[in-house]
């Protein structure tokens, strides 16, 4: 296969509705940066640009073999581990963690490149050890989850943590770890809940709090919670209208362009706007999980599978949060918050996800 | 376990996986509909109250003048340190940190206490006022330091004159929770919102709506943290009117200090049209006391002092009128054809009813011949004893009540007194006793119940003075809209004859051989005058008053009402000496400076 089959054959079958629901929003996603921004232009410019380079390794990833995945898994996941001890001990200082490493031109979040080096890993040592799938396996699959878990919990980042343990669980229930010790697990957790909740850091433990009464604190863990939740409730149905949410526009909303972004853009455009884009997010999820039923062999199935949970978890965790479900543990949303890791990171899981679906029959031959 | 058994699982738990996430996805869509559409309301307002504020705008108070533009009642830019305390945890700590720049004393925390304890609004309370303009400087470098203080610029009442003349000023004070009951009475309360204080006394009270003036607001937009982003709304304030008073300052002054230490109340009075020209009430205080919040320890001081400085003499004190009552139980038995001239008794020092019981004259031995001039003349006691009995209270009374006694006089001052023109109805009422014919007989000479006012005073003498007019005494200068709302007294009938004895009496008083003769000496003018003695307790039969042995608080009241020029008056007078002792020698001379100063000065 020369390249320009190649790129004609990509463009021929490549799954057009679930990529244009994505490319719709990240559209609606820029335009939200703008107001979030308050018309910031060079933040627009700057997410222009992730969305290019995210755009390019999609398309780069669809049109290389599959196999190439398959050999470079393990390799990804070394390297984040890798550099997720690096960022530990060298890496840039925000709101008191230390989660950006700096590469000269972009600064990387290491973190995030376990959304994908994580499904990576577990899918090719499931692949690995195809025909001796016992309680080993799963609790070396375990031990493979921790260590990134970890790395990131001492950060610190409680939500991006939880969600790598949310991931890894999945796909390791994905593999086919027997209910019962499922079960046993939950039980085990509960017991040991209260020494995980010693180990908890104070602001961490704070904002659990504050989640399961906001109000209590409005000045302090709470008040982001509750300024997100005046900006979707005065959106109301139909919203203020792009460029004119005031709790926005008065900086009553913190991080309007990443953890918040979609604060602003429910008061902006109201229920009636975020019924349609949690339905583009829907079709989008329903395509991913489609493809993935499609695919041939375990390795796609489970990789496919895991980064589909990742994204979404993302998306559930994000959308839960500034409405007042979840504590606010600082997890963008996917294709829609500022920043340059999150975009490229969604995009290549996408593509991942395209060619493991494209290619689905040749990891199984 | 082959990989067909993983394939069949994981197909399984794949589906597993969907449905469970589409459920999560439904419970956040409802999550936003419930937040979104049924909380919409509840979340509108919290973003307004999130980022509207309306903020007053407080409007300068009036200024009050005396009539010759000289400031009575003046603003002066303050700078205050304001606290709101809501705002704050540790009041102590934040003042420990103030103090290293702003020196912040123990009774300036005392009185922020205070004022908050009895605060109506939700406004910020000062815990330093009157800060220099250094002082102000030196926090406004600091600012950053105390987010919960703010430097504030008011406008703040001061009262140029010191303690003068705050009885008819009156002072102001913050805002009690009666003040506010009353404005939620009137429904003004509205317009008070960015206002600390409210008029309590005097002119302050009496002309509070137009001295206030009407506040503005601001509707504000701010940012999360309350820093003003635009302005939405301006409504200025629309600041209140200054106030003429009728009062001339130099003379008010000159009343003043011619009291000296002694206490007492002096009206001034233009007697053709009822400008007050003088109020004083002695002793005074110092307004400024109030407008800050006046300290315990001042208002301790202030209010229970014997000397009452905190009491409206002028018109709240009530005293019995003595002998300056006499000229007009006069014109009442002149106008009733009693004791008209040439009618004259021999006094014998002393009036006998039914040669029992004996009423003395003041003067031992009698004044001899006496007619009804010379018994105003020389205040014979003996010639009013008679005439009262047969004139009878009933009559005397009306008569009386036609100059204005027993009855307020409608001066534009808050809470005035109206007197008492006792008779046998009101001591049945009052004591469940019959009246006494002796009682008649006093009642003639100013003592007995009868208490006045004296204000009531003043406008009785300018009722001699000009008989045939109406007048109100009023502080306000050109207040004509005042005198549609009060009940008049109706211009004197009194016949020309009647008054032209009176009167006769009154400046013979001044004359050689009348109670007051020194006052007439050295003088351009004349002047018509009556001398009163009241008594502050009542000698038994037989004993002899000695002003020598009894103590100050309990020496007659010198009382003296006077109006000159006598052939075509500009100015009456009313005063009261407590304890002052016989009226023409205390008194007397404190009319003589008021005249001297207003009938012979340059300027009138």
């Amino acid at each position: 296969m020369n390249f320009t089959f190649l790129h004609n054959y990509i463009f021929r079958k490549i799954d057009r509705p679930l990529f244009g629901s994505i490319l719709l929003i990240l559209i609606i996603g820029l335009f939200n940066l703008i107001s979030a921004n308050q018309q910031d232009i060079p933040d627009t410019l700057s997410q222009i640009f992730n969305i290019i380079i995210g755009v390019s390794f999609f398309y780069l990833i669809c049109i290389i073999n599959s196999r190439i995945i398959l050999s470079f898994a393990p390799w990804t996941y070394l390297i984040s581990i890798a550099l997720l001890i690096l960022v530990n001990s060298f890496g840039i200082e925000s709101h008191g963690a230390q989660r950006w490493i700096s590469l000269g031109i972009f600064n990387i979040q290491p973190s995030e490149t376990l959304k994908i080096s994580l499904p990576l890993m577990l899918a090719w040592f499931y692949q690995k050890n195809d025909y001796k799938i016992y309680y080993k396996i799963h609790f070396l699959a375990g031990l493979l989850i921790f260590l990134p878990f970890y790395l990131v919990l001492i950060q610190p980042d409680l939500g991006t943590s939880i969600l790598i343990l949310w991931v890894g669980i999945i796909i390791i229930f994905l593999a086919g770890l027997p209910i019962k010790f499922l079960t046993i697990s939950f039980f085990g957790f509960l017991v040991f809940s209260p020494f995980i909740w010693n180990s908890l850091l104070s602001y961490q433990k704070q904002r659990i709090l504050s989640l399961i009464d906001p109000f209590s604190d409005p000045y302090g863990s709470g008040y982001h919670s509750i300024q997100s939740m005046i900006a979707l409730g005065s959106g109301g149905g139909f919203g203020r209208g792009w460029l004119n949410g005031t709790q926005t526009n008065l900086d009553f909303l913190p991080e309007t362009s990443t953890d918040f972004a979609f604060s602003v853009f429910s008061e902006e455009f109201g229920f009636l706007g975020v019924l349609a884009v949690i339905a583009l997010y829907t079709f989008i999820f329903y395509r991913c999980i489609w493809m993935t039923s499609k695919m041939q062999d375990n390795f796609s199935r489970l990789l496919s599978a895991g980064l589909t949970v990742s994204l979404f978890s993302g998306f559930i965790i994000n959308l839960g949060m500034i409405s007042g479900i979840f504590p606010i543990v600082g997890v963008p949303l996917p294709f829609f918050s500022y920043g340059g890791t999150s975009m490229v990171v969604s995009l290549i899981s996408i593509g991942i996800i395209m060619n493991l679906y494209l290619n689905k029959s040749l990891i199984a031959n | 376990m082959d990989k067909y058994y993983i394939k069949y699982v994981l197909g399984n738990r794949l589906r597993f996986i969907f449905y469970f996430f589409l459920i999560v996805f439904f419970l956040i869509i409802l999550r936003f509909f419930y937040i979104q559409i049924l909380q919409n309301n509840y979340y509108s307002i919290q973003a307004i109250d999130n980022s509207i504020r309306i903020l007053p705008i407080a409007p300068a108070r009036g200024l009050i003048f005396d009539r010759n533009n000289i400031i009575i009642a003046d603003n002066k830019l303050n700078y205050s340190l304001e606290i709101v305390p809501e705002k704050i945890e540790n009041l102590s700590m934040i003042v420990g940190e103030l103090n290293k720049i702003v020196s912040i004393e123990e009774k300036d925390i005392k009185k922020y206490k205070r004022i908050l304890k009895n605060k109506q609004f939700s406004n910020s309370i000062p815990i330093k006022s009157n800060l220099t303009i250094k002082e102000a400087a030196q926090f406004a470098s600091n600012s950053y330091q105390f987010p919960s203080i703010e430097l504030k610029e008011t406008i703040k009442r001061f009262y140029p004159q010191g303690s003068v003349g705050v009885h008819f000023i009156g002072y102001i004070n913050r805002i009690s929770k009666q003040d506010l009951i009353a404005l939620e009475r009137k429904d003004l309360q509205k317009n008070y919102i960015g206002t600390d204080h409210i008029g309590k006394s005097g002119v302050e009270l009496q002309y509070e709506n137009e001295l206030h003036g009407i506040s503005g607001f601001e509707q504000i937009e701010v940012n999360s943290i309350g820093k003003p982003i635009r302005v939405l709304k301006t409504s200025p304030a629309k600041e209140g009117v200054n106030i003429h008073l009728t009062i001339d300052l130099k003379m008010q002054k000159i009343a003043e200090n011619a009291f000296k230490n002694k206490k007492g109340a002096l009206i001034a009075i233009n007697p053709s049209n009822g400008e007050i020209l003088a109020y004083v009430s002695m002793p005074t205080f110092n307004p400024g006391f109030f407008v800050d919040g006046i300290s315990h320890k001042n208002w301790n001081k202030l209010n229970q002092s014997n000397d009452k400085p905190l009491l409206d003499r002028a018109i709240n004190g009530l005293y019995p009128p003595g002998s300056t009552l006499k000229p007009f139980v006069a014109v009442a038995a002149l106008e009733n054809q009693l004791r008209a001239p040439p009618f004259k008794i021999n006094d014998p020092g002393y009036f006998s009813i039914n040669n029992s019981r004996r009423f003395r004259d003041w003067k031992i031995g009698g004044h001899g011949e006496v007619d009804i001039i010379k018994a105003i003349a020389v205040s014979c006691d003996t010639f009013f004893y008679g005439l009262a009995i047969e004139l009878g209270i009933p009559r005397l009374n009306k008569s009386l009540a036609n100059f204005g006694f027993g009855k307020k006089t409608g001066i534009d001052l808050p809470n005035e007194k109206k007197g008492l023109l006792a008779d046998a109805k009101w001591k049945k009422k009052k004591y469940n006793e019959k009246w006494y014919l002796g009682e008649t007989a006093i009642t003639g000479i100013g003592q007995g119940f009868t208490q006045v006012t004296p204000m009531q005073l003043a406008l009785a003498t300018s009722k001699i003075a000009f008989p045939n007019k109406s007048i109100v005494p009023h502080i306000k200068l050109n207040s004509q809209s005042l005198r549609q709302n009060i009940n008049l007294t109706a211009p004197l009938t009194i016949s020309e004859q009647t008054i032209k004895w009176v009167k006769k009496g009154m400046e013979n008083v001044t004359a050689d051989g009348g109670t007051a003769a020194f006052i007439g000496q050295n003088i351009q003018y004349k002047i018509a005058a009556k001398t009163g003695t009241s008594q502050v307790f009542s000698l038994k039969e037989g004993e002899v008053y000695d002003e020598e042995k009894v103590p100050d608080h309990l020496k007659d009241h010198a009382l003296f009402i006077a109006y000159a020029p006598a052939e075509n008056p500009k100015i009456a007078v009313a005063i009261v000496v407590e304890n002052g002792g016989h009226g023409g020698s205390t008194a007397g001379p404190i009319a003589k400076k008021i005249f001297n100063y207003y009938l012979t000065s340059e300027s009138h």
